[in-house]
């Protein structure tokens, strides 16, 4: 499985893409009319704590590339095996495919597919758990909807 | 100072039956996700927090701190029944804890644990009344210049105890401050990141991202770890209440726990994991018996479980006085006073000063009704450590969503949800703490305008920064954490 080392190089190099992209866009904060004169510009506090989150992410890249670790990972994977990334990363797809579900079809059948596609996620083949989930969301949508007075739609 | 009228106005709030019931609640919800392993009092309080939205704010206040309190009890009781602590503060639980378990004294274990809890609740309770109020008059009196000291203050205390790396923790930092800039600049009304959408122009919500970073992260670890099952025996976890000769005999370890976990919970961004390790060790390196730690002592569970919940009303105190949070949860916590549209800070004390009384005495009688339920309800809580993570992981992330949807019946704030939930998974997978980048996101605005109005303060001269008493004084404290370390090493050799 991926180890930290290539995880971690992956992940500054993403953040240093992303503190360059943000501080362009910082370059084009306008502040029209007498409050532009006022105190620092606006674009002043985005750049500093870019700037900082930059080169933090220079010196753990750095840490990375030369002594292979960064606060004792050297040995370290990012998933411990296959079905520990299989069950975090379907886990992961089932959140956003609920999210778009609920966006695009609306709250119930969200409510649905949530509890079955996560089991499966995570490899659950009890029938009585799969019954235990829907009960227990059918609970959350009764407590919201009748309890609270939200129109969850 | 103090206000009778105020005092009895709590009084009256507190003694209310709902509020009670809510207290109740609190308690008893705070112990069950306590004891679920992986659900911390940060967790707690947020999947909680949606609910305050249609409360007063005493009752919520009294929810949350139930909630914050027995989470932090709750999460002793699956370290010492199956050496799995349910929340980090009782890591330092788990080895004489689980030890004791083993030889069959899980009764006895289970008694100096709850015991140790009440009394370090309750002692920092009482130093929360006493001190709150003196710090508030003192930050009354502070300017842009004292809020950055302390803003840096807490940032740089959270960065160095979060995790193992400094430069990652200070990513993280960057990271949480970062993105508190998102939205209209509050000194001058410029568009900074909003990309065209006005949901933007108030930032991103508060709420959502602490709740995804934390609860929504959680769901995602949690789903890996969904293969492992749990056994243990419920025979041995019928509470045994130490006796009163027991107490006295470890007086020295139950004030100097309750005074660490106070101090350490006061410091910002430390929590009650940082407080329960010190108070362990502190126990142990001054123990005549040293080698029996981790073998099943009953200072071992003691020690480091008054220290943790000796840190709730420890964390409250710069959290209510100067909205610096004292720890992630507390962070949390700061976010329900948001809801209720009351800032944190000094004029609290003087714009609200019956809500201030009735979190002092909530505090005390949570920790007394701790007991009780404790007494009552340990054993058949404990049964909740084999319910299967694969029921609790759909659960939370169903919880997740409905209650962020429902604070303000916005989409935009299901996003943000999720958004910080991959954000948060993403950075523990790779060793990341979220502790810097929850305090940070917090504290980013109070530094960002102190940061700008102290430089047309200071008008270009350094020195102006160090030139007020209070925020001096603070940056010497804060030199003395860092440098305390390396100087006490070089006199030890």
């Amino acid at each position: 499985m991926c180890t930290q080392r290539l995880g971690n190089l992956v992940f500054v190099t993403c953040m240093l893409i992303a503190c360059g992209y943000f501080a362009w866009i910082a370059e084009g904060f306008v502040t029209s009319g007498l409050l532009a004169t006022s105190g620092l510009p606006s674009k002043f506090f985005p750049q500093l704590t870019l700037m900082l989150t930059g080169a933090c992410a220079v010196m753990v890249g750095v840490m990375y590339v030369r002594f292979h670790e960064a606060g004792g990972d050297a040995n370290e994977m990012v998933f411990a095996d296959r079905g520990e990334a299989w069950r975090g990363l379907s886990m992961l797809a089932v959140a956003i495919i609920c999210y778009f579900t609920w966006n695009w079809f609306g709250f119930l059948p969200m409510a649905v597919i949530l509890g079955p596609l996560s089991l499966i996620a995570m490899s659950e083949s009890r029938i009585a758990i799969y019954a235990i989930v829907w009960a227990l969301t059918a609970a959350v949508w009764v407590i919201f909807t009748y309890g609270l007075k939200i129109q969850l739609v | 100072m103090f206000d009778a009228g105020a005092f009895v106005s709590a009084v009256g709030l507190l003694a209310d039956p709902f509020t009670l019931m809510l207290l109740v609640l609190g308690i008893v919800l705070g112990l069950i996700i306590g004891i679920l392993p992986g659900l911390g009092p940060p967790i707690a309080i947020a999947l909680a927090l949606p609910f305050t939205f249609y409360l007063e704010p005493v009752p919520s206040m009294v929810l949350l701190l139930g909630i914050y309190s027995a989470a932090i009890y709750g999460g002793s009781i699956s370290a010492i029944a199956v050496g799995i602590p349910g929340t980090g503060a009782a890591i330092a639980t788990v080895e004489d804890g689980h030890q004791m378990f083993k030889q069959g004294k899980g009764g006895e274990a289970l008694g100096f644990s709850l015991t140790g809890s009440i009394i370090g609740g309750l002692f920092s309770a009482m130093c929360l009344a006493l001190v709150a109020p003196l710090l508030a008059s003192l930050a009354v009196q502070f300017g842009p210049r004292e809020y950055l000291a302390i803003s840096v203050f807490g940032l740089v205390v959270v960065v160095r105890v979060a995790g193992k790396s400094l430069p990652k923790g200070l990513m993280m930092g960057g990271l949480g401050i970062f993105l508190t800039t998102w939205g209209l600049d509050e000194l001058n009304g410029t568009e900074r990141y909003t990309f065209g959408t006005y949901y933007l122009y108030e930032g991103l919500p508060l709420v959502p991202f602490l709740v995804g970073l934390f609860a929504m992260s959680e769901v995602l670890i949690g789903a890996e770890r969904a293969a492992k099952k749990v056994s243990f025996d419920t025979a041995s976890l019928s509470v045994r209440l130490p006796g009163f000769k027991a107490l006295v005999r470890m007086k020295d370890v139950i004030l100097r726990s309750s005074i660490i976990g106070t101090v350490i919970g006061i410091i910002p961004g430390e929590g009650a994991a940082v407080g329960a390790f010190f108070a362990y060790s502190e126990a142990k390196r001054r123990s005549k018996n040293p080698e029996e730690f981790g073998k099943g002592k009953a200072e071992g569970i003691l020690a480091p479980e008054t220290a943790n919940n000796a840190t709730v009303g420890g964390a409250l105190v710069p959290t209510l006085t100067l909205g610096v949070p004292g720890s992630p949860a507390a962070a949390v916590l700061l976010g329900a006073l948001l809801i209720q549209g009351l800032t944190p800070g000094p004029k609290l004390f003087s714009d609200q000063p019956d809500l201030m009384y009735a979190i002092f005495l909530g505090l005390f009688l949570i920790n007394i009704l701790m007991m009780l339920i404790g007494l009552v309800a340990i054993r058949f809580a404990a049964q909740l450590i084999r319910v299967p993570t694969t029921v609790i992981v759909p659960t939370v992330m169903l919880l997740s969503f409905v209650g962020i949807y429902s604070v303000s019946n916005s989409f935009f704030n299901v996003s943000v949800l999720l958004g910080a939930g991959i954000l948060g998974y993403v950075i523990r997978k790779l060793g990341y703490s979220i502790a810097p980048l929850s305090i940070g996101f917090v504290l980013g605005p109070i530094l960002e305008n102190s940061l700008r109005q102290s430089i047309t303060i200071a008008d270009g001269s350094v020195a102006e920064f160090f030139s007020t008493p209070i925020g001096l004084t603070i940056y010497c404290a804060l030199a003395l954490t860092i440098l305390w370390g390396p100087i006490s090493a070089r006199f030890k050799k």
